[in-house]
Order: structure tokens, then C-alpha cells, then sequence
């Protein structure tokens, strides 16, 4: 063996074992905090584990998922996740694309207006759901002011039946308009303009030219935006929590609050880890038809 | 015709960019002017929208101790997990954006899907293991779980930090000897410091907010900023004045922190759009 080859062997494997060092922290700690968890929720929904009787675990096979399949709580629960999770994306995409197009043309206010539009999805939520918990108050609110000035008839917002769920789909929609116009807004920020001056000097108008020539570049900045607000969205705790707590009845029970009762407030793990089991494979299968089919991340090998 | 089509062009857009900011400020407006009504003029009918100011609320809820405990908790958590969060995954994101190994799809793929994890999945295996090792109620169980929630976004905005910096001042490092690691320590990470420091800013924020995990691993001893609010609300009260002005002043060092670090931030949350 020549000695250039000897050299190449020794930088190789100098090389390998610097990747091994600075990849094993972050590995070691979230094989720790996510792998193992994973695991633990995994053989716990085969379980009866409740932190009532710490002491008994019994195996009881898939009995867990076939009670959670054949519950109508349950499927209640996947209706209303999907109710929410599908119109408040939507509402927010058209909103967010909209805006953002607006936005890109406006110059000189665009600064500051971005400042604005920021606030909603960086304040505490809490605090946020706290001040629209007070605005949706049915007696003493501020929207049932309006409501009423405006002619219509008062509303109980986050207590009534018929408007609990579009309650918070508008808090939703409050909160995270702006993720989608920002990251639309940066990217039409980062288009070349010269296709756009051509459609103008075609003669197509500014909406022609935003659905012919503009919309279709911008696919991955709303794919990216999408995957994140859709899995977001799915797993919406906070405002749902705070503002209905599930209710009127379960009409706004999601199934993050679903394995929330059954495992923080119940105590049963096992029947709650097979929620958030069933939660999981939903998840990562939306992700991985995003991540891997549109390849947003560059993680090919 | 010109003063028509000007109107189309620019004022009428430009209107609905206002109708939008209000939209945007006006719960934040209203938690504002609330807490300085007095806790008659809180509770009238119509609710009132001018009326003369008072201070009384602050002055009376700054005297409650529990107001301060809560920003030293989130501090200490959120500075906590942040500062971890970049020590750890900062050789990551360089790992990935500097070298091609086998796997290295799978690993970001790995690392991106804690991303997608339902916090629900996460928190129960968490309130067991914790449990267990007698880390509910502690800083540094939830540290812990914020750097788990937090650690693919380290990682993945850095990666693009990383990937930008010329590869060439790395070659020269190279040619004089230094070994790998002290090229990553001595010159890539403080080039990259401006993205450590935007990252940082995000992750900080992240953590500040993050309401499931710190309600549930750390409730009675460790409260931070959002479960001290929630405390407020979780009662059925009328006290809306004073709670009003808890808000506020749980709310303002936030928006202060908003607006001093708005580029970061809005670069860090739209995952890089901007650049």
C-alpha cells in the first residue's frame, strides 16, 4: 500500500469518528427523551397501567385499541380534530396567501406592518385565549357589542353548541394568519422578477398574473407553511383547553384533550397512550408524504 | 381616471392591510385598556371604550410576590433550555450541513418527526418517566422536556446558517493543521454567531410560551409565566379589572422582547423564509 493511500484511511477515519462525536449529544439525549418515551407509550397502550394502582400492570393485548375503535367519544373526537384542523388551515391560507400578496406590493408600510402582524403568533397564548376569553363573555363582551350594534343577535361563543368550535377556529385563525403570510410574503420576497414584468407586459391583470405566474413558484414556501400549521393545528392544546375545555358536552373535544383527560386527569396511561399512539402514526404518516415526496428539506442522502 | 385607478392600486390595498393589523392588535388593545378601568367600569353593559384611566390594578397586583416568582421560573427555564438547546444541537446542524454519511436522510428525517410528535404522546410517557426519577416539579425536568420539544428547530435553522458560510475559510483552517473540532470551535462557530443568536432568540420565546409541558411536569412548584396566567383564569371570578392588569404585566416584557428581536424572530418562526 502506497503511503498517499495509507493518508486517505487515516483522514477517513479521522472524519468518521469527528461526525460520530458532534452527532452523538444531540443523538444520545433525544434517543433518551423521544425514542424511549416512544417506547414506553407504546408497550404502555398494550396495557391496563393506571397511576391509580401504580403497582399493576397487566398486559391485555390490543384490548385498549379495540375499546378506543368501537367508542363513539372516540370518533367524535376524530370528526371534531378534523373539522378544526382542515377549516382553520384553510381559512388561514387563503387569508395568509391574500394578504401577503397584498403586502409584497406595499413598500413603504410593510415594515412596521410586519412588526403588527407578528404579535398574534409570538404573545404568550395564554394571554391571548385570557383576552378573548373576556371578548367572547356572552353579557359583558366586546364581540356580543358588536354583534348587537350591528343588528345580529348575541351569541355564547365558546358555550353555545352551534358556535363553540367556529369560536376557536377563529382564535386559531387569529394566532396563526401571519405564520402563513410571513413565510408566503418571504418567499414571494425571494422570487425573480422578471416573470411577473413579463405577464404585466403581456397585458395580464395583478390577479391573473398572481394565479398564473406567482402562485405556482411559491408551491414550496406554502408546502412548507401547510405541513407545519396542518400538524400544528392537529395537535392544538392551549386555546381548546383554556376556552372550552371540550365542551358544551364533547363538541369540541379534540383528541389532544381526549388522551389529556384520559391520562393526566384519569390517570389511566395505558388507555391514553393508545390515543396519542393512534395520534402519532396519523402524524407522521402526513409528514413523511410531505417531507419525503416534495423533498422539502433536501434530505436525501 | 389616474386618481380612480391610484385608488385601486394603493389605497384600497392598503386599507385592507389596516382592517388586518387592527384585527391583529385589537385583543391585546383590549386586556390593555381593561386594566385600567376601575372594577365597575370592567363590568358595564355596553363595555366601555373611553373612560378616565386609574393604576389602581397595578398597583395593587404588584404587591402580589407570585408575579415575580413566575418570571424567575420562566427565565430560568426558558434561559436554560435555550442555552442547551444550541450547545447541543449546534454540532448537529453543522454535521449535516457540511458532510454526506449513510443514513443522513434518515437522521434528519428522525429528528425533524419529534417535530410532528403530538405533545399528548410525549407527555405521558414523560409524567411516568419523571415520575419515576423524581423530576416533576423540578427546573430541570423541564428544561429537559423543552429541549426535546425545541431541539429540531435548533437544528434545522442552523443547518442553514451552517450551509451558507464559505466552506473555503474552513479548507484554510485545514492546511494549517487544525484537527476538525478546533475548525468547528475556533472559526465556523463565531461566524455563525449571528445565527446562534437568532436561534437562540426563537427558542427562548418557544420556551417562554409553552404551556402543556410546564402545566403538567412543573405545576406546583416551578410555575412559570402561562401557568401563572392560566391560574388567573382558572377560576370563575368577575375580578376582571385586576386580572386584566396581571395580563398586562405578564404580557409587556414579552412584547418588549417581540419588538427588540422582531427580524430574528420572524426569520427564525418562518423557518428560514427570509434570507
Amino acid at each position: 500500500m502506497s503511503s498517499q493511500a495509507i493518508k486517505t484511511t487515516t483522514i477517513q477515519r479521522e472524519q468518521k469518528k469527528f461526525i460520530l462525536l458532534m452527532l452523538a449529544p444531540a443523538t444520545i439525549l433525544m434517543l433518551a427523551l423521544t425514542l424511549f418515551p416512544f417506547l414506553v407509550s407504546l408497550y404502555l397502550s398494550f396495557t391496563d397501567y393506571s397511576l391509580i394502582k401504580p403497582d399493576e400492570v397487566n398486559g391485555i393485548g390490543v384490548k385498549n385499541y379495540a375499546t378506543l375503535l368501537n367508542s363513539p367519544d372516540f370518533w367524535t373526537s376524530v370528526r371534531v380534530t378534523l373539522v378544526f384542523t382542515i377549516s382553520a388551515v384553510a381559512v388561514q391560507t387563503v387569508l395568509g396567501v391574500g394578504i401577503a400578496a397584498l403586502l409584497h406590493h406595499e413598500t413603504r408600510q410593510a415594515p412596521w406592518l410586519r412588526v403588527i402582524y407578528l404579535l398574534p403568533m409570538a404573545i404568550t397564548p395564554i394571554a391571548a385565549t385570557f383576552t378573548f376569553r373576556l371578548m367572547f363573555n356572552p353579557s359583558l363582551g366586546v364581540f356580543n357589542y358588536f354583534l348587537t350594534s350591528l343588528g345580529f343577535p348575541p351569541s355564547a361563543w365558546t358555550a353555545s353548541p352551534e358556535f363553540a368550535l367556529f369560536s376557536l377556529i377563529l382564535v386559531d385563525t387569529w394566532q396563526w394568519t401571519p405564520f402563513i403570510l410571513l413565510i408566503v410574503m418571504g418567499g414571494m420576497a425571494a422570487l425573480p422578477p422578471e416573470p411577473e414584468e413579463a405577464s404585466a407586459m403581456d397585458g395580464a391583470g395583478p390577479f391573473r398574473t398572481f394565479f398564473w405566474v406567482i402562485l405556482p413558484q411559491l408551491k414550496p414556501y406554502l408546502a412548507l407553511a401547510l405541513l407545519f400549521r396542518l400538524i400544528d393545528a392537529f395537535k392544538t392544546f392551549d386555546i381548546i383547553f383554556v376556552l372550552t375545555g371540550g365542551g358544551p358536552g364533547i363538541l369540541t373535544r379534540t383528541l389532544n384533550l381526549l388522551a389529556y383527560k384520559h391520562g393526566i386527569e384519569f390517570l389511566s396511561m395505558g388507555y391514553a397512550s393508545a390515543i396519542a399512539i393512534i395520534m402519532l402514526i396519523f402524524t407522521l404518516f402526513v409528514g413523511q408524504i410531505f417531507l419525503r415526496r416534495l423533498n422539502l428539506f433536501d434530505l436525501k442522502d | 381616471m389616474k386618481l380612480k385607478s391610484r385608488l385601486y392600486a394603493v389605497w384600497l390595498p392598503r386599507l385592507i392591510l389596516y382592517v388586518f393589523a387592527i384585527w391583529c392588535l385589537f385583543p391585546l388593545y383590549w386586556i390593555f385598556l381593561t386594566s385600567l378601568k376601575t372594577p365597575v367600569q370592567a363590568l358595564s353593559r355596553p363595555p366601555m371604550f373611553w373612560f378616565e384611566p386609574t393604576l389602581d390594578n397595578f398597583a395593587k397586583v404588584i404587591q402580589n410576590p407570585d408575579i415575580w416568582s413566575y418570571f424567575l421560573s420562566s427565565t430560568i427555564v426558558a434561559g436554560g433550555s435555550s442555552l442547551l438547546g444550541l450547545l447541543i444541537g449546534a454540532p448537529t446542524a453543522y454535521i449535516l450541513a457540511r458532510y454526506k454519511f449513510r443514513g443522513r436522510g434518515d437522521f434528519g428525517f428522525w429528528l425533524l418527526s419529534t417535530r410532528m410528535t403530538p405533545p399528548v404522546a410525549m407527555l405521558i410517557p414523560f409524567f411516568v418517566m419523571f415520575s419515576w426519577l423524581g423530576l416533576m416539579d423540578t427546573h430541570i425536568g423541564l428544561i429537559l422536556a423543552h429541549v426535546m420539544l425545541n431541539l429540531s428547530i435548533v437544528v434545522w435553522l442552523l443547518r442553514g446558517f451552517f450551509a451558507e458560510l464559505p466552506v473555503e475559510i474552513e479548507e484554510a483552517s485545514a492546511l494549517d493543521g487544525d484537527t476538525y473540532f478546533q475548525t468547528f470551535w475556533r472559526i465556523t462557530l463565531p461566524l455563525a454567531m449571528p445565527g446562534l443568536i437568532s436561534v437562540g432568540i426563537l427558542i427562548f420565546l418557544l420556551s417562554w410560551n409553552e404551556f402543556l409541558f410546564a402545566l403538567v411536569l412543573g405545576d406546583s412548584a416551578v410555575r412559570t409565566v402561562p401557568i401563572g396566567l392560566y391560574s388567573f383564569i382558572g377560576y370563575q371570578t368577575i375580578a376582571w379589572a385586576e386580572l386584566s392588569a396581571s395580563a398586562t404585566l405578564l404580557i409587556i416584557p414579552i412584547i418588549i422582547f417581540i419588538l427588540i428581536f422582531q427580524r430574528h424572530l420572524i426569520r427564525g418562526l418562518t423557518m428560514g423564509a427570509y434570507r
